[in-house]
């Protein structure tokens, strides 16, 4: 199973549009997806800057939050997307 | 170009940038600036008035900021809430009040583009876009 990572900022207003829709995912579906908060957590935050060449060409050349990434293969998605179009990235990971 | 730091010589305004205002926005002297060096300016706005700029302070400023301009504060009054906690935690936490929606590279000149309010109108969430808003919402365009 690959790592699914979701890098979100606490006062985000769309990460936590997009958290609960990723409970949701994880109670329908076989995906699992750490949530990795990195305004409040250097670790977090030094880690997404170590994906910052497969975020930033998705994410306007920046690192965005909310952005989901595949840790083996780098396939990332950012933003606040509805819950199918997250159900179909994740699905694709796994 | 680099920038550097300019100094009126009537008034004492301190200006950023690669070239100095023609007009001296605070005294309206024409051709008032001389260069100076980033210890002179530093010193000129260290000793400055200890000017706070409290949230409430801060929200009043970006009402004022977005009038006159094609877009407004989110009306969402929740959302902009969130956001300016985000904002002040970032100001403490890391120096400036970045945008709670991006993170910082640690790149100090690339990180100034994320101070709050940033230079959304060219970012593609708002460029072009009918309902354009900025990156964290904060700004959208006006209706």
């Amino acid at each position: 199973m690959p790592r699914l990572v979701m890098f979100y900022g606490r006062e985000c207003p769309h990460c936590k549009k997009m958290l609960p829709l990723v409970d949701k995912l994880e109670q329908e579906t076989p995906a699992r997806i750490e949530r990795l908060e990195v305004w409040h957590d250097e670790k977090n935050a030094d880690l997404m800057r170590s994906y910052r060449e497969a975020i930033a060409p998705k994410c306007g050349n920046q690192l965005r939050v909310p952005t989901f990434i595949n840790t083996d293969t780098k396939d990332a998605a950012c933003g606040e997307v509805d819950y199918e179009k997250l159900k179909d990235w994740a699905l694709k990971q796994v | 170009m680099k920038k550097r730091y300019w100094r009126c010589y009537v008034c004492n305004d301190v200006h950023y940038g690669i070239a100095p205002p023609e007009l001296c926005p605070t005294c309206k002297v024409l051709h008032a600036y001389v260069e100076i060096s980033a210890e002179e300016a530093r010193k000129i706005l260290g000793g400055g008035p200890d000017t706070a700029l409290s949230r409430e302070d801060f929200r009043a400023a970006i009402e004022r900021f977005a009038v006159g301009n094609e877009f407004e504060v989110n009306p969402d009054a929740a959302k902009v809430d969130l956001l300016l906690t985000g904002i002040f935690e970032n100001e403490k936490n890391h120096g400036f009040k970045y945008c709670p929606c991006r993170l910082r590279t640690k790149d100090w000149e690339e990180d100034l583009k994320l101070i709050c309010p940033c230079n959304f109108p060219i970012h593609e969430t708002y460029k072009g876009v009918k309902d354009g808003e900025c990156w964290c919402g904060l700004f959208v365009r006006r209706k």
